[in-house]
């Protein structure tokens, strides 16, 4: 999630959310194929029109398109054999009961505490 | 300090993790696979033996499913973008693969088997055509 979210953040998360919150927050959920806590950015909401390489998939009521903000310069940076983000470019849409909660603040290290942010770029995708 | 600090640092972590390629990739783990269910179903059509099918039938499904696996990851993680210059029909390819191994799962039919071989030797030419064993495969040593 470089460089929104660096490896040793501390976030806290609202986890009363019970709906997917709107696009461009960043949602702690249970990955589906690993069942692994997770964190992502939320590209596309529920009823949204997703963009694939072929054609395109609208999303189900309960679900979510979720996807790492990290870009090839920050997977350049993590260093050689960092390979792609694994989002839901690999295991699709995400199921409003996987959600976890929404991160809305993190607080360590000192020198990045505060709100987090949304990138603009994110929503082009 | 160091109490404060332990007390008000997170007790959960959570993972934004990327794959960890070991750029290793052949088509050839899935045609062993492939070959596998071939002999399998081959090998039952020549054992009437109800015991014997079962537990072909059982070795055949789990063989497929690796044979698929294999398929996904040479699919996800070696094949890129740029790839379909290449080969223009990558992910039929792909898509056709992985529909017959379902097929070849449920089937005992040996020439679904078959092209089931067929259709990974399509995928090992659009391999060896985007770089093959010598991008992918660590060197034998030569005698």
């Amino acid at each position: 999630m470089a460089p929104t979210i660096q490896p040793g953040d501390w976030l806290l998360i609202d986890p009363t959310t019970a709906r997917w919150p709107r696009r461009g927050s960043i949602v702690v959920f249970r990955e589906p194929d690993s069942d692994l806590l997770a964190i992502k950015r939320l590209a596309a909401g529920p009823g949204d029109r997703v963009d694939l390489d072929e054609g395109h998939l609208v999303l189900g009521a309960d679900e979510a398109w979720l996807l790492s903000d990290a870009t090839d310069a920050a997977l350049l940076a993590a260093g050689a054999g960092a390979g792609r983000p694994i989002d839901s470019r690999r295991y699709g849409p995400v199921p409003v009961d996987a959600l976890v909660g929404r991160v809305w603040f993190r607080y360590g290290p000192l020198n990045r505490i505060g709100r987090i942010g949304r990138p603009p770029a994110i929503l082009d995708r | 300090m160091f109490r404060f600090r332990t007390f008000l640092a997170p007790t959960t972590t959570v993972h934004a993790h990327c794959d960890l390629p070991c750029g290793v990739y052949d088509p050839e783990q899935a045609r062993i696979e492939a070959e596998s269910v071939y002999k399998i179903i081959e090998k039952m059509g020549a054992n009437s033996d109800p015991t014997f099918t079962a537990r072909a039938i059982d070795i055949k499904e789990q063989r497929a499913e690796l044979a698929k696996h294999h398929l996904d990851v040479l699919w996800h993680d070696y094949f890129k973008p740029e790839h379909l210059e290449k080969v223009p029909n990558l992910h039929e390819l792909f898509w056709n693969a992985a529909k017959q191994v379902s097929k070849v799962k449920a089937s005992t039919d040996l020439a679904d088997a078959k092209k089931l071989l067929d259709m990974i030797d399509e995928i090992d030419a659009a391999w060896k055509a985007t770089g093959g064993e010598e991008k992918t495969r660590v060197q034998r040593a030569t005698a």
